[in-house]
C-alpha cells in the first residue's frame, strides 16, 4: 500500500503551464478539477507511463483513447490510487484534485475512492440484492443515518443512473440477476450513492450490446452536468459522441489532448491522426 | 500516409478520389466545349455538352451513394472524415458547374438564330478564364498543394470584373439596337453562368483548403463591386 513514492508537488502546479496548450491539454487553474503533472508509473522495472501532464475539467466528459497497452487505464487508476493495490507498482509525480494532492500521506485512499468512483469494463455488482449494492457505500461511509434516509439515497442513486423504473419492484432480488447493461447502470448507481465528484469509467460499454451502450452513453451525458467524468474507450465513435475533451495516449506517453471536435476532425499529431483514422493500433 | 488496417477502407477512399477526378474531367470538358460552342456557333458541340451532362449527374449520384456507405461502414475520422465530406461537397459543386455548362450550351443553340454579336469574343475570353480556374482547382485536388487553392480563391475577382464590364457593354448594345436584345440577353445569361462557375471554383477552393489544412480559408477575399448587381447608368430620358 505504501510502495508508491510521495510526490514532490510543491510549487509545481504553476510551472508546467508553459507546455503547448494544444497538445498537452493544460488548462487554466480555475477550470481544472484534476491536475496531473509529470506522472511516471513503473510496474517493477517496466515503465508504463512517461511524464504525463494533463488537466481534466469539471462538469464534463474527458475521453482517454489509445491502443491497448498505451497506459490510459494505468493513468486512470492513478486518479483514485487503485495502483496502490498492485505490489510492484510505483507512481511518481503529482495528482491534485481541487488543488489537493491525492498522494499526500494525510489522504485516506478509501475516502479518496468514495469521491473518485470507478466503473469497470465488466459490471461487478456485489453478490447481494439490488438495494444492498447501492446501500452498501452510504452505510459504510456513514452518509445515511437512518433507514428512510438510506432508502432515499438508494432511490435517488438508482434514478440518476436511469435504472429505477426497471428495478423498483425487485429491489431485493440479487444484483447479478439483472442484464449486463442493467448491472452496469447498477454499479454506476453504486458509485454515485456516495456523492463522488469524479467518476472514472474504464471501457464501461465494451461488454454491452448497442442498446445498453446507448443507454449508458445517454446516462453519461446526463451525469456530466454534476460530475467530472473520465472514460477510457476503444470506440472512437463513442469517444466522439460522449466526450467534450479527448486525450490520446501512445506507448505510455500523452501524445495530444484537446477539444474532442478538434481531435477527431483535425488532430495535430500524426500519431493521433494515424490512430483515429484506423491506420495502426 | 500509411494504409488503413482495414485495406478495403483505403480502397474505398481511393475509389472515391478517382470518381471525383473523373467527374472533374467531365465538368472541365463540358465547360470548355460550351464556351467553344458559343464562340464558334457550333451547334453539334453544344448538343454534345447538353447530352453529356447526364453522365455528370449519374457520377454525382454514384459518389453520393459511395459516401453514404463509407460513412455508415467506416465512420471516418480526422483527414479521412474531411476527405469524405469534401468529396460530397465537391461533387455537388461539379454537378452545378455541369448544369451551368449545359445551360451555356443551350444558349449557344439559341444564339444561332440571331446575327453574330461582337461581344461573343469577350464572353469567350471570360469563359477561358473560368476553364483555367476550374482546371487549376482540379489540379489542386490531385496535387494536394494548398497554395493552388488559395490562388484560385484569390482570382475570382477577375471574373467578376469581366462580368461587370460585359454587363455594361451588352446593355449599351441592347439600348442602341433593339434587335440586339435577344442575343444580348442570351449572352448576358451566358456571362452570368460563367461568373457563377467562378463562384463554384471559389467554393471548391474553400473546401479543398479545409480538407488539406483543417482550417477555414478566411474571409478576406478581394471582391469586385457586387457582380450580381453592377451599377446601371441609363441615358437620361428624352426631353420634349
Amino acid at each position: 500500500m505504501n510502495n508508491f513514492s510521495q510526490s514532490s508537488s510543491v510549487g509545481q502546479s504553476g510551472t508546467s503551464l508553459g507546455h503547448a496548450q494544444q497538445t498537452t491539454g493544460i488548462l487554466p487553474d480555475a477550470v481544472a478539477k484534476v491536475r496531473a503533472r509529470d506522472i511516471n508509473v513503473f510496474y517493477g522495472t517496466k515503465q508504463a507511463l512517461f511524464d504525463v501532464s494533463i488537466d481534466v475539467p469539471d462538469a464534463s466528459v474527458t475521453a482517454f483513447i489509445g491502443p491497448s497497452g498505451c497506459g490510459k487505464s494505468t493513468f486512470l487508476r492513478c486518479i483514485n490510487r487503485m495502483n496502490d493495490t498492485i505490489e510492484s507498482c510505483k507512481v511518481e509525480g503529482s495528482i491534485q484534485v481541487d488543488g489537493r494532492d491525492i498522494n499526500d500521506r494525510a489522504v485516506d485512499p478509501v475516502v479518496l475512492r468514495a469521491s473518485v468512483g470507478m466503473v469497470f469494463q465488466k459490471p461487478n455488482p456485489f453478490p447481494k440484492s439490488i438495494f444492498e449494492n447501492v446501500a452498501y457505500g452510504p452505510r459504510i461511509h456513514g452518509i445515511a443515518h437512518d433507514k428512510p434516509s438510506l432508502e432515499r439515497i438508494v432511490e435517488q442513486s438508482l434514478r440518476k443512473a436511469g435504472i429505477w423504473e426497471e428495478v423498483k419492484d425487485r429491489l431485493h432480488q440479487p444484483g447479478t440477476s439483472l442484464s449486463g447493461g442493467q448491472q452496469q447502470r447498477l454499479v454506476i448507481a453504486r458509485a454515485i450513492s456516495v456523492n463522488p465528484e469524479i467518476i472514472l469509467m474504464d471501457e464501461p460499454c465494451s461488454a454491452l450490446d448497442p442498446i445498453a451502450t446507448a443507454k449508458i452513453e445517454e446516462l453519461i451525458d446526463e451525469l456530466r452536468q454534476n460530475f467530472c467524468i473520465i472514460i477510457v474507450t476503444h470506440s472512437m465513435a463513442q469517444a466522439a459522441r460522449v466526450s467534450q475533451r479527448t486525450a490520446f495516449f501512445h506507448m505510455g506517453k500523452l501524445v495530444e489532448a484537446g477539444c474532442t471536435d478538434e481531435i477527431f476532425t483535425n488532430p495535430r499529431d500524426t500519431r493521433t491522426q494515424d490512430y483515429i483514422t484506423g491506420r495502426f493500433g | 500516409m500509411t494504409e488503413h488496417t482495414v485495406r478495403a477502407f483505403t480502397e474505398e477512399l481511393e475509389a472515391l478520389g478517382a470518381d471525383l477526378t473523373r467527374m472533374g474531367g467531365f465538368s472541365e470538358q463540358a465547360l470548355g466545349d460550351a464556351v467553344t460552342a458559343i464562340a464558334r456557333r457550333d451547334a453539334n458541340l453544344a448538343r454534345i455538352v447538353i447530352e453529356g451532362d447526364k453522365k455528370i449527374d449519374v457520377l454525382q449520384r454514384e459518389i453520393e451513394r459511395k459516401i453514404m456507405r463509407l460513412l455508415a461502414l467506416r465512420q471516418p475520422m480526422g483527414r479521412d472524415l474531411r476527405q469524405t465530406v469534401a468529396a460530397l461537397k465537391l461533387a455537388g459543386e461539379l454537378e452545378r458547374i455541369g448544369d451551368l455548362a449545359k445551360n451555356i450550351a443551350k444558349r449557344a443553340l439559341n444564339i444561332q438564330e440571331f446575327e453574330p454579336i461582337a461581344l461573343t469574343r469577350s464572353v469567350e475570353r471570360m469563359g477561358k478564364i473560368a476553364v483555367k480556374q476550374l482546371k487549376q482547382i482540379l489540379d489542386t485536388l490531385t496535387s494536394q498543394i494548398v497554395a493552388g487553392a488559395v490562388s484560385v480563391w484569390m482570382q475570382d475577382e477577375e471574373l467578376d470584373e469581366h462580368y461587370n464590364s460585359l454587363f455594361r457593354e451588352l446593355l449599351t448594345y441592347m439600348m442602341e439596337d433593339p434587335r440586339m436584345i435577344g442575343p444580348g440577353a442570351h449572352l448576358l445569361f451566358v456571362a452570368k453562368n460563367i461568373e457563377r462557375i467562378g463562384d463554384h471554383c471559389t467554393n471548391m477552393a474553400e473546401v479543398i483548403y479545409y480538407l488539406e489544412t483543417g482550417e477555414d480559408i478566411g474571409t478576406d477575399r478581394p471582391k469586385a463591386v457586387d457582380a450580381a448587381l453592377p451599377p446601371i447608368s441609363l441615358p437620361p430620358p428624352a426631353t420634349a
